[in-house]
């Protein structure tokens, strides 16, 4: 209705300016019609454009200054040179501002600009002659002149389109049409897109607005289904919305973390990924408040979008949205994945992410990584530096546990797999750990300073401080760097401190010289002080004895010059012994490493020294017992021109008896002195001088650890003490057993000798005495008596004790014959060495071949069958040979190849004749033809 | 467990007795006796004095007469014991004076072994220098070494008349002054912590050593008969006529005592060490004074490892025992080489070992090698077996063997040439020959009755009793019978097959031998 009422007033006043011509309105300039008769025609397009002006919405582009505009009229005017017209109007215009009060005009100056800019339209038309296009009053004047030109301009109309909006062409329906469209919309849909926009930026902030509202069980925003709106904008909407559950889902991980921080372990990572979140919120939350703004702005009808930008329509939404939208995706993606996550195994799966092709994403992660990593480098600067371990939530890669001093280097740090973050390769982790291992191992073992001054060396060489927060994520490069100058420097500073300051190598020559029984004279003085003690049984032995004596060893050998805190840490150690042992089976020697050595020297280690030790002492006892029946046996002590006197037969059977115990002691002798070089030089020196070399080249104490262990190993492996060699072991201890007894057994024998070489030379004085007095005394029978009953004893003596050597004899060789058939298949140690010094002189695979010739037994035939079954094998496999080789050569080489068809022959009946001799020959053919085959 | 010590006395014997050279090869020459004139002797002898004096000692040197007579002092008016005490003062650091050198406290060797310390700085030799004629001894305490000894340790006869190249004569003044000595060597004894043994130079064909040398043989034996006797023998040159006509006389009955009374006999002679000095070591001319050197250098090396201890062969009866598995054929031979490279030294000790070799029968008994210097033990392996593979050593066949290889450090006092050097210890059966010739020798002069006179004036032989010659001709056929059969691989059958063997057999094998030879 009001609507209705402004028409009719506009109708009015273009009624009147139209009947009024003389009216000096300029717009009415053209006096057509004199008489008050108006024609319809002009009538209605005047109408129409009143309405135009009146609709338009177009905003003035100046400042609304009413002196200014008149001012700007007047000047308008005389730079067209109406001077005149200028007074006119700056007359007119005083008289219309002073017109104040009731009824008066308020809005001068939108009067003033209206009539300016309509003169200006006049102006543009005129200026384009004969044209309809410009519109405007003049237009609607001259085209009732030229209608003809019409068709043309109806053309042109068509050219430009929307621009010609003030275009009253009854053509451009497309106006209405629109404006009836914007109706239409208005009435289709409940709610205008305006409020649409709002209720999803709302939306996009996780707050309902009034249509959309979050519901729970889509989980999303949504468009209430009562409200009327077209299906695409429904799915825009939707569309839209996503952001907003997106950004709820990431806020509300957010507002969790920093609610529970304090109580729940979120952790200093996932703290710094709130914080990062936050502020990327914080960038979203600024476009936010942007939009808003323009969502203020009425959204135009679609003819009218060109004229302006600043407003928001659904889809103006979706282009603002897209890139906060990726974003925004992300972190949801990222809250997801790391809800469970903490510590490096949430900057691991971060980093995963990362690992993208869109360079906007990657820069996007990378610079929430930056944020999220910066407390996890920051720990692995603390701890490389400074050895802390900053982690109150259990987030490092590093976990730390209470251990011993002793075992803080195996035990005290372990890495924890699973807080690992990608980014960190498990070698870098490794050298980490280390690093920080090294210096707590300074620190809590070593009771040392100095590592400060080169973690600060570290970092400076690094490029970097040892301030907090030097380091981040992408700095892969520099983290390293700075791990290794700090595990160089720190590696080196330790080992210093272990090499010179705990005098690593000093202490392990002096196990190796104690322990290992390298420092000979000691060893050698040591058990002859200790040994009589030692045969008396286990349980008498006192402890406080045995260390006085130890100490006279000491003191009596070149180990008095050794360091003294060397010689302190040497004690006498007792194993638990059970009743019937012998002192020998419960001494042993032990080393007191201390801290900080013990990580070195740990329990475990250092009882595989004590089965080292108490091998080689075993060995050296074997050794010293042969030695000391040498001397019960050495050349100046039996003269046996003093046995000349002894009947024949008898001094033959002692002959005969020393010259086996001299043999078979030689054997054992023999034996047990290549062992013991083998052991010596084979084992300990060559074990030691790689070890040596290793401790030179060992970069890290694991590195030494290392070095160690192998040595100790290959101690231990390649003296049969390894599992793998048990039999061979035990074999070995047996034979020193039977060597022991063997010693007894001489020892017996030799002084059974003495006895009877006193006696003998007794008599032989009692008889050059008797000689002497032959005259005067009586015939003294009791010396032939004497001598008879000595003769008897002596024989009887002699046949028991060679017997007993026999006995012993047999034995060792057997035994002997075991061990070194056992020794070439040792497959995993090198034992050539050993056998080869054993059997230097072909000795025992000699004794085999003779015993072949003496072969009288069934087992030796089944041995010459073998023996001959293998070379008969050879022979086959020799045949092939030759027959391939003939194969080879037959078009070259002819005369060759009759040389092997001999050759050939020759071995067929080779084989054949000794396969005859197995079957049917004697024995001592067998021989033959084996010993003549084998030649 | 007794009686094992790192202690020796060592005792130098003197003899007044030109010695003769024995030819055979690579037996060390150890000039003990030396011509015995003064150096105002050899300032005015004549020409063809001189002449005849260096051929005998195999040093045959051309030049003008001044130049003969500094090369004939140079050789002869020094002794090899000395020598030996020089050599290890040099190894441990120690002065002229007994004083210990600033430089050699931390060498880690053990100077107690055979010094004694008398205070904190001082050390002094556990040596008796014994001699019943006063030259050589005068000599060395006129020497600039005279601080060095303890002078309670010199034993001079009173008449200072010597043992007139007699046996009989050194035995019997050694029973007249046994009290005095063994005083001293009880003193010595009883200073040493552990003794383990004693160490006797002396040389078998004069009068002094062979004599009083058997003399203390026996007593030793007697009364430290769990300690070891080791000596180092000069044997004669049996291949010529010697001065000393009734040398083989005093050869037999020296080598009974050593039969006998010693562990160990190291033989020594001087003309294969000259040849060695010249082949060898490319020295021309060389003279007394560095073979004697050189002689001493294998004595202080054969200790070598009771000096510096290491692993093994710390104590001289581990070293004996395994050189000295039957206890008669306790005689040994040593080599020495001075190398540049290891892997050469094997093959040079070798080799010149290999053309001793007389009879394709003879046999090692044992070898030991003493290595000083720096050594790789995998290098020792690699010798050793290429020795094993081309067979380049006979061992005997009745038991097993092997070269025994002894790792010693060096002395870091002492400056060599030659970075690693090796001294070889050996048993070798072929030892034998030369006891046969000193028994065919004797057959020759005693089938003469030759100047048997000499001896007949002392107890031991008196009322024309020749038992002990006899006796030591017993001994020595035993003995070379033994290392005979040592030969054969029925070692430890031998002498059952004939039960009189043992008696009947010995002469036989002896008269082959002496025709053989």
């Amino acid at each position: 209705m009001e609507d209705q009422k402004v028409l009719d007033l506009v109708k009015e006043l273009v009624h009147r300016l139209l009947s009024q011509p003389q009216n000096p309105n300029r717009n009415q300039s053209n006096p057509q019609n004199p008489n008050s008769s108006i024609d319809p025609n002009t009538y209605n397009q005047a109408l129409r454009y009143a309405i135009r002006i009146l609709s338009s919405r177009m905003t003035p582009s100046i400042a609304p200054d009413e002196a200014a505009m008149a001012e700007s009229i007047k000047r308008h005017l005389v730079n067209q040179g109406k001077s005149s017209e200028a007074l006119t109007f700056a007359d007119l215009y005083s008289k219309f501002a002073a017109k104040t009060g009731p009824g008066s005009v308020n809005n001068k100056w939108a009067v003033l600009y209206l009539l300016r800019v309509i003169s200006e339209d006049r102006k543009n038309a005129s200026k384009q002659a004969n044209s309809l296009l410009c519109g405007g009053l003049p237009a609607i004047f001259a085209s009732q002149l030229s209608e003809n030109l019409r068709v043309s301009s109806k053309k042109e109309v068509c050219c430009n389109g929307g621009v010609v909006v003030l275009s009253k062409n009854p053509e451009n329906i497309r106006d209405i049409a629109f404006g009836e469209f914007a109706n239409l919309l208005k009435e289709e849909n409940d709610v205008s897109e305006e409020v649409l926009v709002r209720d999803v930026l709302y939306a996009c902030q996780g707050i309902d607005g009034s249509y959309i509202k979050y519901d729970e069980s889509v989980d999303g925003y949504v468009l209430s289904d009562v409200i009327k709106v077209p299906r695409a904008t429904r799915i825009m909407v939707h569309k839209l919305c996503e952001l907003g559950w997106l950004f709820r889902k990431v806020k509300g991980y957010i507002s969790e973390c920093m609610d529970h921080f304090p109580a729940e372990d979120v952790g200093t990572v996932g703290q710094a990924f709130c914080a990062a979140l936050q502020d990327e919120l914080t960038e979203y939350y600024k476009l936010l408040a942007v939009l808003e703004a323009q969502a203020m702005n009425p959204i135009p009808l679609v003819s009218e979008a060109a004229s302006s930008g600043n407003y928001l329509s659904l889809r103006r939404l979706s282009v603002w949205f897209a890139e906060p939208m990726v974003k925004m995706r992300l972190m949801a993606v990222l809250v997801d994945s790391c809800k469970v996550l903490r510590g490096g195994a949430m900057a691991g799966a971060i980093h995963m992410h990362a690992q993208h092709g869109d360079p906007l994403v990657h820069d996007f992660m990378k610079r929430l990584l930056r944020r999220v990593c910066s407390p996890l480098f920051e720990m692995v600067r603390s701890w490389v530096l400074e050895g802390e371990l900053e982690d109150i939530f259990a987030e490092f890669f590093i976990v730390g546990q209470p251990v011993k001093a002793e075992s803080l280097w195996r035990e005290g740090y372990r890495l924890h797999a699973g807080m690992l973050p990608s980014f960190i390769s498990p070698s870098l982790a490794q050298r980490i750990l280390r690093t920080g291992k090294s210096i707590n191992f300074l620190r809590v073992c070593c009771d040392d300073r100095g590592w400060a001054d080169a973690a600060t060396e570290a970092a400076a060489a690094a490029g970097t401080t040892t301030d907090r927060g030097g380091l981040g994520y992408g700095e892969t490069d520099a983290l390293e760097l700075l791990v290794s100058e700090a595990a160089k420097r720190i590696d080196k500073h330790l080992l210093d401190v272990i090499y010179n300051r705990y005098k690593f190598k000093e202490h392990c020559l002096a196990i190796k010289r104690y322990l290992l029984l390298g420092q000979g004279d000691f060893v050698q003085y040591l058990m002859d002080i200790v040994g009589p003690e030692l045969s008396e049984p286990a349980n008498t032995i006192s402890t406080f004895k045995l260390a006085g004596l130890l100490e006279t060893a000491i003191r009596s050998s070149n180990a008095q010059y050794d360091d003294r805190d060397i010689l302190d840490r040497l004690r006498i150690k007792m194993m638990p012994h059970n009743t019937g042992d012998r002192g020998w089976d419960v001494f042993s020697l032990e080393y007191d490493a201390r801290i900080p050595l013990d990580t070195v020297f740990t329990e475990s280690v250092m009882t595989r020294y004590l089965r080292i030790f108490n091998f080689l002492w075993k060995l050296r006892r074997v050794e010293h017992a042969l030695i000391s029946a040498w001397k019960t046996m050495k050349p100046n002590c039996i003269s046996s021109h003093s046995f000349l006197k002894l009947q024949q037969a008898v001094k033959m059977q002692l002959l005969l008896t020393l010259r086996r115990c001299q043999v078979l002691w030689d054997e054992m002798n023999h034996f047990v002195s290549n062992l013991q070089y083998y052991i010596m030089f084979e084992v300990l020196e060559v074990s030691w001088s790689n070890f040596s070399n290793e401790m030179e080249a060992a970069k890290d104490l694991d590195d030494l650890l290392a070095a160690h262990e192998k040595y100790l190993h290959s101690i231990v492996e390649k003296a049969l003490l390894g599992e793998r060699s048990r039999s061979l072991y035990e074999t070995l201890f047996v034979l020193f057993d039977l060597i022991l007894r063997f010693r007894s057994v001489a020892d017996r024998l030799y002084e059974g000798i003495y006895e009877m070489q006193a006696r003998s030379t007794d008599a032989s004085r009692d008889k050059k005495r008797r000689q002497i007095n032959s005259k005067s005394a009586e015939p003294g029978s009791w010396v032939s008596e004497g001598r008879k009953a000595l003769t008897q004893h002596a024989a009887k003596f002699l046949t028991t004790m060679d017997q007993e050597l026999d006995d012993i004899g047999k034995k060792y060789s057997s035994l002997l014959k075991g061990f070194l058939s056992q020794l070439p298949i040792q497959q995993h140690i090198d034992l050539k060495f050993l056998l080869f010094r054993l059997d230097f002189t072909e000795f025992y695979s000699l004794s085999l071949s003779c015993n072949v010739n003496l072969a009288k037994s069934e087992r030796q035939l089944g041995q010459n069958m073998t023996t001959e079954s293998r070379f008969c094998k050879a022979c086959n496999v020799s045949l092939a040979e030759s027959e391939r080789q003939l194969g080879q050569n037959m078009r070259t080489i002819i005369p060759y190849m009759n040389s092997i068809f001999a050759r050939r022959e020759e071995i067929q009946i080779q084989t054949t004749l000794h396969l005859q001799v197995l079957v049917y020959a004697e024995n001592e053919v067998i021989c033959e033809t084996v010993t003549m085959s084998t030649e | 467990m007794e009686g094992v010590g790192m202690e020796q006395a060592s005792m130098n014997m003197n003899g007044d007795h030109q010695g003769r050279n024995w030819q055979m090869e690579c037996f060390f020459q150890m000039p003990l006796h030396y011509p015995k004139y003064s150096r105002a002797d050899y300032e005015t002898m004549p020409q063809w004095k001189l002449d005849r004096l260096l051929t005998q000692y195999g040093l045959p040197i051309s030049g003008d007469v001044e130049r003969k007579r500094k090369f004939a002092m140079g050789a002869f008016l020094w002794g090899i014991g000395m020598e030996f005490w020089k050599q290890l003062c040099l190894e441990h650091g120690i002065s002229k004076d007994g004083i210990l050198e600033d430089f050699a406290t931390q060498g880690g060797d053990r100077k107690d072994v055979f010094f004694y310390q008398a205070d904190d700085q001082h050390y002094i030799p556990r040596a008796l220098l014994i001699d019943l004629e006063p030259r050589v001894i005068n000599g060395i305490q006129n020497s600039e070494y005279r601080n060095l000894y303890n002078h309670e340790n010199i034993f001079l006869s009173d008449h200072g008349g010597g043992a007139g190249n007699n046996w009989a004569n050194g035995y019997h003044q050694g029973k007249n002054v046994e009290e005095d000595i063994m005083d001293m060597i009880d003193r010595e004894a009883d200073g040493s912590d552990s003794l383990e043994g004693f160490v006797l130079c002396h040389s078998i064909a004069g009068g002094t050593g062979s004599g009083m040398g058997s003399y203390l043989l026996e007593t030793l034996n007697d009364r430290y008969s769990k300690k070891l006797v080791q000596t180092y023998s000069v044997f004669p040159n049996q291949m010529e006529t010697s001065d000393v006509v009734v040398q083989p006389y005093n050869s037999l009955l020296t080598l009974k005592r050593l039969t006998l009374n010693a562990d160990c006999v190291v033989v020594l002679d001087n003309t294969a060490l000259n040849r060695i000095a010249v082949e060898r070591l490319h020295l021309s001319n060389p003279t007394f004074a560095q073979t004697n050197s050189l002689v001493s250098t294998v004595m202080s090396a054969s200790t070598t490892t009771l000096r510096y201890p290491g692993y093994m062969n710390n104590d001289l009866v581990g070293l004996l025992a395994s050189l000295i598995p039957t206890p008669r054929c306790h005689f040994l031979m040593t080599g020495y080489t001075p190398l540049t490279v290891e892997r050469q030294s094997k093959n040079i000790m070798v080799s010149s070992y290999a053309r001793t070799k007389e009879a394709s029968q003879a046999k090692y008994i044992s070898i030991l090698n003493i290595i000083q210097g720096e050594v790789d033990p995998t290098q020792v392996h690699e010798s050793l077996q290429r020795i094993r593979e081309r067979k380049l050593v006979n061992f005997i066949e009745w038991g097993p063997a092997s070269i025994q290889v002894a790792l010693s450090r060096k002395s870091p006092y002492v400056q060599t040439t030659h970075r690693v050097s090796g001294l070889m210890l050996a048993s070798h059966t072929s030892i034998r020959h030369l006891f046969s010739k000193c028994l065919s020798q004797y057959e020759k002069l005693r089938k003469k009755q030759a100047f048997l006179d000499n001896y007949r004036k002392f107890p031991m032989f008196a009322d024309n009793d020749l038992s002990e010659f006899d006796e030591s001709r017993d001994i020595i056929e035993s003995l070379v019978d033994e290392y005979k059969a040592c030969e054969s691989p029925d070692y430890i059958k031998w002498g059952m097959e004939d039960p009189n063997h043992l008696l009947t057999g010995e002469g036989n094998t002896a008269g082959k031998l002496a025709l053989r030879d």
